[in-house]
């Protein structure tokens, strides 16, 4: 029995192998297993190649699991196109489409001796039963949980809820595709049988989402009533969300003109007293910077969210990738600071999309959430959120004694100036992107510009105790360290667990605030570190850069970065840790040897 | 919150022009004509009689941008061009604000002019003010948008190649419902057209040839200008004709027609007085934001 299974699999777009994914992850959901889906598209708007990933546990995950236990090849040319994205290993039980003409010790994946090979007629039971080749989806569900055990009811269950429109001959149809499916495996078992162990059970209030729309309904939550944004993949789907329910708290959405627009609309909202969001990728966070700068400089409450994608450029739209750091921290000329905090899954999401409006507010500037593609577009199941824990943040407003001379900008031992908003009798000021007096006048003066500086940088210092904003896993004295933001984390996480299993001391830091660094945090997490590795995908490794220009890292410390679009995978971290331990203890050794 | 689209006075108190004019003193070098622009607004304002801090005034980076500063109003003095998106977000967070925006030529036509028809096709209620002067003031005298063909500057040493943009005709294109052309020289047809057009419910457009004595040319100086004036009430001009507007407006560069060139007589509803409506239908058995993730429970 098995606690976790990863499934990959992959076809032509109409081979509606997501739509599979997703009623595996539906039914596995409602069996009361975690489940989490990622989904991968070749560049083409239709009928390009699609793949999806759903990794089904007993137990709660923290990221799209690594090799795949499961493949589902529907044609070999998609399956192939996604390389490491769906990786292969001699523990995968291999399904393929027996109409490819390949034979089982034939199929095209070099390097490996997967557990099991089996071909299946797929289209032509699908032909057979439904008797229509577009049932191939169903078929393979019928595998399954054939094999696997995994939505023998609840698929059906689900069919009958998405098919109802679809009348009675319809569903009939799927219903005999998905038993044929179930029936071949049946009548060809596994040689090692690999079925999911049973679930803890459903249990109920259970969410199933994914991180843009979590990221909306959090902004929703933490009272944002503005967005404006232009479309760009892959973080749409929070503007679609705004522009559905924005509407019933008294809110508004702008599909804008352009980027610029998006974020300028959304500083006028803010300067006017409303909370408000602007989100992005990579292209349109390059267009945003100048006015990034002028919230900054206004001092003006905004959230930016950039779920990244592969870059340079319009890079790689449809794939992860975390390379935009140094221009979310560095991006908008001028001596600026921008806190920049990342969620690392879809649930945590949640947290720091609300702790980005409670710094916004707080601080008076403007605050980036750095996502990406994966954790934006990936479905997971997640407990309950309890929202009530949540503490919300709003701007520190001017009061009537303020009023009565008021100084919008004025210098305070905090750096946090009381802020008036259009409307308040005895509040009226210039906000501006000139550099400016204490009352808002523009001035050319070095010295007044010296000391807005140090205001506006010194505010953030309580940044720098924010330890909640970091999580540290495993021994805290530990030799051995791994660093990781963002969907990464979640990689790393496990890779500490299994480590730390096969009798390793090591730990992990996740920053969950990536910028201003937080020296303080690091130099501690690192005073007991020997080795260690800072994991990214980015193929400058952006992360461990940044941080070394704020932190002597130890000096065994290493970077392991790579490109997006290609996944890290636990067991390949731990290979790494193995290694860097090895290393270790030869130097040790080599201290013990007695001296002359 | 009250009706938004035609501001109105206070019964309680008068306000009078001097209560617009802020104590900044303006840097703008002596002649130049927006310290007339500047003036005509206060009175417009004071007209209308709307208090300052009821009135949001944004602009973007130039000579002309400078003018929110000089007013009592809440100022937004932002970045180059961008005044309009900024405007927008404003209106949209709170409909009940008087909202102007104003800035120079260069600004709204050249690194702006992407902003301008979707502000028209959104028909928010926002009064947008150039300050047309043909060249670029706060940087010195290079070349604008609005600049006639074969125009010497400093960017343009033999003369430039590209043809001028019509402000006018391009916002009439745009499908605006409120056009109008006014001169710094005339302080008091200036003010009357900038009163209409803030008072006009929806997106209005005023176009002001304001004189730059520093690196304008001649022709575009008062006395230039009014050699080629032409008082659109003096021609019979009847407002309420979009054809005819557009006829009038081709000669934008060659004559100088003053006053109102369009106004849609029946204007459509505005985009914020719709979001309301919006809001109101929506709202009713919304679910508390703090439940808001009961969206995702799957059933
Ligand atoms: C992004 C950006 N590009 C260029 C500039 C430099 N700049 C400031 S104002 C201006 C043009 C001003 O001309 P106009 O808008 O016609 O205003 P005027 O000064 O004539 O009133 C330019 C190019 C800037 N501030 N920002
Ligand atoms: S440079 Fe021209 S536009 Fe600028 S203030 Fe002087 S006269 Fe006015
Ligand atoms: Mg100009």
């Amino acid at each position: 029995m098995r606690k976790d299974l990863v499934f990959g699999m992959a076809g032509s777009g109409g081979d509606g192998i997501v739509s599979a994914g997703e009623s595996l992850l539906n039914a596995a959901a409602a069996e009361g297993y975690h489940g989490m889906m990622t989904k991968s598209f070749g560049s083409q708007i239709r009928g390009g190649e699609s793949s999806c990933r759903v990794r089904i546990s007993t137990e709660h995950l923290l990221n799209p699991g690594g090799d795949l236990d499961v493949a589902v090849a529907l044609n070999w040319e998609d399956f192939l196109k996604f390389g490491a994205e769906l990786p292969v290993s001699g523990s995968t039980v291999v399904i393929y489409e027996a109409a490819t003409k390949v034979e089982p010790e034939n199929i095209p994946l070099l390097g490996v001796t997967p557990l099991q090979v089996i071909a299946v007629p797929i289209s032509e039971m699908a032909k057979a039963t439904a008797g229509t080749e577009r049932a191939k989806n169903t078929v393979v569900l019928g595998l399954i949980a054939g094999w696997f055990g995994i939505g023998r009811e609840a698929v059906l269950a689900g069919f009958r809820k998405k098919l109802a429109k679809k009348g009675e001959d319809v569903l009939a149809a799927n219903e005999r595709a998905f038993n044929e499916g179930i029936k071949f495996a049946e009548e060809h078992p596994l040689k090692a049988p690999m079925t999911i162990a049973l679930s803890k059970g459903a249990v109920s209030g259970k969410l199933m989402t994914d991180g843009n729309d979590m990221c909306a309904a959090a902004a929703i939550f933490a009272g944002c009533q503005f967005f404006s944004g232009y479309p760009i993949t892959p973080s749409t789907e929070i503007m679609q969300f705004f522009g559905e329910h924005v509407w019933k708290y008294g809110g508004a959405m702008l599909q804008a003109e352009d980027e610029i627009a998006g974020i300028g609309a959304a500083i006028g909202a803010s300067f006017a007293g409303k909370k408000a969001m602007t989100a992005t990728s990579g292209p349109g966070l390059s267009l945003k910077t100048e006015m990034m700068g002028l919230a900054s400089i206004a001092e003006l409450p905004l959230v930016i969210v950039d779920v990244q994608r592969g870059g340079p450029s319009t890079g790689m739209p449809t794939k992860p990738e975390q390379s935009d750091l140094f221009a979310a921290a560095f991006s908008a000329h001028g001596d600026v600071v921008r806190p920049i905090l990342a969620p690392t899954c879809v649930a945590d999401t949640f947290r720091i999309t609300v702790e980005a409006f409670n710094l916004a507010e707080e601080f008076q500037t403007p605050v980036i959430i750095l996502s990406d593609q994966e954790i934006s577009q990936r479905k997971e199941t997640l407990d309950p959120i309890d929202t009530s824990q949540f503490k919300i943040v709003n701007r520190l407003r001017a009061s009537a004694t303020d009023l009565q001379d008021y100084n919008r900008f004025k210098i305070t031992e905090s750096g946090i100036s009381p802020i008036s908003i259009p409307g308040m009798l005895g509040g009226t000021y210039l906000a501006s992107g000139i550099e400016h007096n204490e009352d808002g006048s523009p001035t050319a003066s070095g010295d007044v510009h010296q000391r807005m500086n140090e205001k506006r940088i010194r505010k953030f210092e309580p940044l720098h105790n924010r330890r909640d904003l970091f999580s540290i896993e495993g021994n805290p004295t530990a030799p051995l360290a791994l660093v990781a933001w963002g969907s990464i984390a979640g990689v790393c996480s496990e890779a500490v667990s299994i480590a730390r299993e096969e009798g390793l001391n090591v730990k992990l830091l996740v920053p969950y605030l990536v910028y201003p660094i937080a020296e303080g945090v690091y130099r501690e997490f690192f005073a007991s570190v020997q080795r260690g590795l800072v994991v990214e995908q980015s193929h400058l490794g952006q992360f461990y850069r940044l941080l070394r220009m704020y932190v002597d890292l130890p000096k065994g410390v290493e970077s392991m970065a790579r490109s997006g679009a290609n996944p890290f995978r636990p067991s390949e971290i731990v290979v790494v840790l193995h290694r860097l331990l090895a290393e270790l203890q030869h130097s040790q050794a080599g201290k013990l040897q007695p001296q002359e | 919150m009250s009706e938004t689209t035609t501001p109105t006075a206070t019964p309680e108190y008068v306000f009078l022009p001097k209560d617009y004019k802020s104590d900044l003193k303006p840097i703008w070098c002596p002649g130049c004509g927006d310290f007339s622009v500047v003036q005509a607004i206060y009175r417009a304002l004071a007209a209308i009689g709307r208090a300052p801090h009821e009135t949001a005034f944004i602009s973007g980076i130039g000579c002309s941008s400078r003018i929110p500063g000089y007013t009592t109003a809440y100022g937004f003095n932002s970045v180059h061009g961008r005044s309009l998106p900024i405007a927008q977000g404003i209106k949209l967070a709170n409909p009940d604000l008087l909202v102007l925006a104003a800035g120079g030529d260069g600004d709204g036509f050249s690194i702006g002019g992407g902003h301008v028809p979707h502000l028209v096709r959104r028909n928010m209620d926002i009064t947008y003010i150039v300050m047309d002067n043909q060249i670029y003031g706060l940087t010195k005298g290079q070349l604008s948008p609005t600049s006639p063909k074969g125009r010497m500057t400093c960017t343009s040493k033999y003369g430039s190649l590209e043809e001028p943009v019509n402000p006018l005709q391009y916002v009439l294109g745009y499908g605006a419902n409120f056009v109008a052309q006014g001169s710094a020289a005339d302080l008091i047809g200036m003010t009357a057209i900038i009163e209409e057009a803030i008072r006009f419910p929806g997106f209005a457009f005023v176009n002001i040839q304001s004189p730059c004595v520093t690196y304008g040319e001649e022709s575009q100086q008062i006395k230039g200008l009014k050699a080629i004036t032409e008082p659109l009430a003096a021609i019979g001009h009847d407002s309420s004709d979009r054809m005819k507007a557009m006829e009038i407006a081709q000669y934008y560069g060659q004559k100088f027609h003053t006053g109102v060139l369009y106004r849609n007589p029946n204007p459509p509803p505005t985009y914020e007085s719709q979001v309301k409506e919006r809001q109101a239908a929506l709202s009713q058995g919304a679910l508390p934001k703090e439940q808001i993730l009961d969206l995702f429970i799957k059933r």
